[in-house]
């Protein structure tokens, strides 16, 4: 699950946007790009010594200019799920492979060498959520 | 093996995938989280993040949960060693404590760094930083 793809899955959930200047934005993600651009809708914009705010009904914002977003902590596991069961789908739909040990990424579109780690077997030395 | 893996971005983070890593921004937070995914850009995808401000032999922790970092703002990624870090001669405080402290010698460095580029500019002929003057 490479960075953009967790963000194009996170459409519609409520995010907290923090540009570089040190502004932040909540609100929820209408829409996204590869360049990072976002769309967001019902925003609550504070400045970046935290004492000014604004309420928008929308606004976009340039992608460069993002130093970090924050998504929901449930945000992962929604969209590892997700990934799940579209293989899940994929492979009845193929006509039941009997899964063994070298079908591993089969089923599923290989990303970078980074992208597949992050996926069934969590854990390793990290302290994840003790899975 | 090493030698087989290029000197890019991905090379350099595919052993980090899943591990506690510290995060130094360009604004000088630092975050602890478990990386889950990053891309050529550096952008990245931390799990269960804390952010810690440090003062004097005292830190402190606010939980901050899932983060997706533009590459851009990154300065440093670090690979946490569990087995050393609760060996750390630092005293854990509540966040609300240590946050007038960490506010104070936020200010005091800005100052400080305004003075020298003021001294710089004025007697040694230098030109004067360019905006963010933040260092990196």
């Amino acid at each position: 699950m490479l960075p953009l793809s967790l963000l194009n899955a996170a459409q519609n959930k409520p995010m907290l946007v923090e540009l570089k200047n040190g502004e932040t934005f909540n609100g929820h993600l209408v829409n996204c790009d590869n360049f990072m651009n976002i769309t967001l809708r019902e925003v609550y914009q504070t400045s970046a010594d935290g004492d000014k705010f604004w309420k928008l009904k929308e606004c976009y914002i340039r992608g460069s200019t993002i130093k970090y977003l924050r998504v929901p902590d449930t945000l992962l596991d929604a969209v590892k799920e997700e990934q799940t069961r579209a293989r899940e789908a994929g492979r009845s739909a193929r006509g039941a492979h009997v899964s063994g040990a070298g079908n591993r990424g089969r089923g599923m579109p290989q990303r970078g060498r980074g992208a597949m780690r992050g996926g069934p077997i969590r854990g390793g030395r990290g302290r994840g959520r003790g899975m | 093996m090493d030698s087989l893996i290029p000197f890019t971005t991905s090379g350099s983070l595919v052993d980090c995938v899943d591990r506690k890593m510290l995060v130094v921004l360009r604004d000088g937070r630092k975050l602890q989280g478990v990386l889950r995914s990053y891309d050529q850009f550096a952008n990245l995808v931390l799990e269960d993040t804390v952010e810690r401000i440090y003062y004097r032999d005292f830190f402190a922790e606010a939980w901050k949960g899932l983060f997706l970092i533009r590459g851009e703002n990154v300065v440093l990624l670090g690979e946490v060693d569990l087995d050393k870090e609760d060996d750390v001669p630092l005293r854990q405080v509540p966040w609300e404590e240590l946050l007038p402290y960490h506010r104070q010698e936020i200010a005091a460095k800005k100052k400080r760094e305004e003075v020298k580029a003021q001294v710089l500019f004025e007697q040694k002929g230098f030109c004067k930083e360019g905006g963010e003057g933040d260092g990196y």
